[in-house]
């Protein structure tokens, strides 16, 4: 079930910071896949412990839940919204 | 201190007395480890999946940290039932595998998974050890998230290299997390008074958060007409005439017609799960809605809050309590209302006074609520006894009802009983199941013998899978698709080869007798209940349709005169 809040597709930016381990890029990328959202563009940056992502997303989901959820992640230190516009649609 | 000592050392500081394993070639030096340790019961269940329920079990029935063991590659893969069952929950889990030595990672050696990899959706967090002296410090951090905020499993995952490495690192010293603060009730205290139509909805949080006490005060000093999800049920007790009961698929009718009639849900430790709440278009039209979670990412995640609060859930409870004590809410209208729906669209299957009549779910659970004391653990399996267990068996206590919500494991009730019985080996702890369920994890007949485990298991066998059926009774026309089970075994003699004796019942006079002849016998014994096969679970609304769309028992519907308007 979707939940009922959904609407049309958006893009947005989204930087993560993320402690380094095993599987840190992976379980960004799942919970993305997982809360309705597709990577369209991807950096990372290594520094020491610490990872910098940024992640071009689109998905009609509201974008705070999956903020909210790559939060969650024990490994993630920060989220940050960038930016959001509508999304060119796919056919287009 | 090798790894492997490091890890009973950490179980000693954190007072884990007891976990549950399977040995196996990667994580045999932690096993040569427990051969001279003193302190740690290890309990041998006959499969990797039992050892994670049970440990699912344990930590449900005692509030603590439950511990499983497994080795690597299919010990591993085969926890990961158990463990997506303990994270759809909210279980404190920690599970503890070997992996192939640090070299052969990634060669495909024998016995080689990246289990990492393969649970990363299960897992409230995972660790590939990959230094020795990291793992004192994973060991501390492991238990203690596995524990904080809203539960969950933690996994690491130790090679075996790293399981035999001498370890120089100390474990670092504990830090005790600050408590939560107590939120402004103010704005919810506002809400509250200005609701005609109030009504509380509490889930599993409630026990989770260890506010089962406080939780009931203020449900009884408040007087809110209350109703609660799955995992919710014994939040209000044996006998607080304001709970309503279950609420969704297979609900109350009374519980859903509050729902659909309050201007006010006041929801606390639950997360509007699709089985609750039906098609969330339709659910509480009416309602302004308070969210109290511990998980920040439940608030808005289904339907939007107009208020949340999160912190420390005795200390808000005891606020609101307080307030509210000192100036009641104006709801005696509302109440009325609730308890004259509950008297009259509550769970009402009619008992058959017939005394050679063929036995009911529902009248032999009434039964069993009755006979069973108060302090009594049911470990429920999935399908329609489950629901049977919901509706009919009155809970005095949440972690009294040990039931898989969220995942809907068939086999999760007898690992999970015993899990239940080895937290407290005084206590009465009964496996509810049905022969689908039952035939899942059948093999731990062996760890109840084994440990003389004094655990009732009872089988509601209708000889098929009764809620598939009932479905396909329902929403397909009726095409049965396999789930015929005539051809089960004869359980009777099945619990005796396990040297467990077993007692069949099929009449409803034989119910009392039957139940007291099981609770009476000092170990385990099995009773064997044969029920209709046509019985089906009533209520229930269609997957995906709105609670309102309930359908009653179809030979009463016409005839019920007393049914909710």
């Amino acid at each position: 079930m979707k939940p009922n809040h959904e609407s049309a597709s958006q893009r947005y930016t989204l930087n993560c910071r993320m402690n380094q381990e095993a599987a840190a890029l992976e379980r960004l990328c799942r919970v993305v896949r997982v809360r309705g959202f597709r990577i369209s563009r991807m950096a990372m940056e290594s520094t020491g412990d610490t990872l910098d992502i940024a992640l071009t997303l689109e998905g009609s989901r509201p974008v705070a839940m999956l903020q909210s959820q790559l939060e969650k992640l024990h490994t993630v230190a920060g989220v940050e919204l960038v930016s959001d516009t509508m999304a060119r649609s796919r056919s287009a | 201190m090798n790894g492997s000592q490091h890890i009973l050392a950490a179980f000693h500081r954190h007072n884990i007395s007891t976990v549950f394993g399977y040995p196996g070639g990667c994580i045999m030096p932690l096993y040569d480890a427990l051969v001279d340790d003193v302190g740690t019961e290890h309990v041998l269940c006959r499969h990797e999946q039992a050892c994670a329920l049970a440990a699912d079990g344990y930590a449900r029935a005692s509030g603590q940290l439950g511990v499983c063991i497994a080795t690597s590659g299919p010990g591993a893969t085969n926890l990961i039932t158990g463990v997506a069952n303990a994270y759809m929950d909210s279980i404190p889990l920690l599970v503890i595998t070997g992996q192939v030595p640090s070299g052969l990672i990634g060669t495909d050696a024998f016995q080689e998974t990246d289990i990492l990899g393969m649970t990363l959706g299960i897992v409230k967090h995972s660790y590939l050890v990959d230094d020795p002296e990291d793992l004192p410090g994973i060991l501390e951090e492991a238990i203690d998230l596995a524990q904080a905020g809203r539960p969950g499993p933690v996994w690491i995952d130790i090679p075996k290299d790293i399981l035999l490495s001498e370890i120089e690192a100390p474990a670092p010293a504990r830090t005790e997390a600050p408590p939560a603060d107590c939120p402004e009730i103010g704005p919810a205290l506002a809400m509250l008074k200005s609701a005609r139509r109030p009504l509380l909805y509490s889930g599993g949080g409630v026990s989770l958060a260890g506010a089962e006490d406080r939780f009931r005060t203020f449900a009884e000093v408040s007087g809110l007409p209350g109703v609660v999800t799955l995992k919710g049920i014994g939040n209000a007790g044996r006998n607080n005439p304001n709970d309503l009961g279950m609420l969704g698929m297979h609900g109350s009718r009374a519980a859903n017609k509050a729902v659909d009639e309050c201007d006010l849900l006041f929801v606390i430790g639950a997360r509007l799960d699709d089985r609750a709440t039906g098609k969330l278009d339709g659910f509480a039209p009416n309602a302004r809605m308070i969210h109290i979670d511990a998980d920040a990412a439940e608030i808005n995640k289904l339907r939007p809050a107009e208020l949340s609060l999160r912190g420390d859930l005795n200390a808000i409870l005891a606020a609101l309590t307080d307030a509210i004590a000192a100036e009641p809410l104006a709801i005696d209208a509302w109440q009325k209302q609730c308890r004259t729906w509950h008297t009259t669209g509550g769970f009402r299957a009619a008992d058959n006074e017939e005394p050679l009549a063929p036995i009911t779910g529902p009248a032999f659970i009434r039964q069993l609520s009755g006979i069973t004391g108060d302090d009594t653990v049911i470990a429920c399996d999935v399908g329609q006894h489950q629901m049977w267990v919901a509706q009919y068996y009155q809970f005095a206590h949440p972690r009294h009802h040990l039931t898989s919500g969220g995942l809907g494991t068939m086999g999760f009730g007898l690992p999970a009983a015993i899990g239940a019985q080895f937290s407290d080996r005084t206590r009465t702890v009964i496996n509810v199941t049905g022969d689908g369920s039952f035939m899942m994890n059948a093999q731990e007949l062996a760890t109840i013998r084994r440990y003389n485990l004094p655990l009732k298991l009872i089988i509601l066998d209708n000889q098929c899978l009764g809620m598939v059926r009932q479905q396909q009774e329902l929403f397909y026309n009726n095409r049965e698709s396999q789930i015929d089970l005539d051809d089960n075994p004869d359980f009777v003699a099945m619990a005796r080869a396990f040297d467990i004796p077993a007692l069949h019942i099929e009449r409803t006079d034989q119910i009392r007798r039957g139940i007291e002849t099981i609770l009476a016998y000092n170990g385990p014994m099995l009773l064997h209940v044969a029920i209709s096969r046509e019985e089906n679970v009533w209520p229930i609304v269609k997957a995906g349709a709105s609670n309102k769309e309930m359908i009653d028992e179809p030979r009463k519907t016409n005839s019920r005169k007393e049914q909710v308007a």
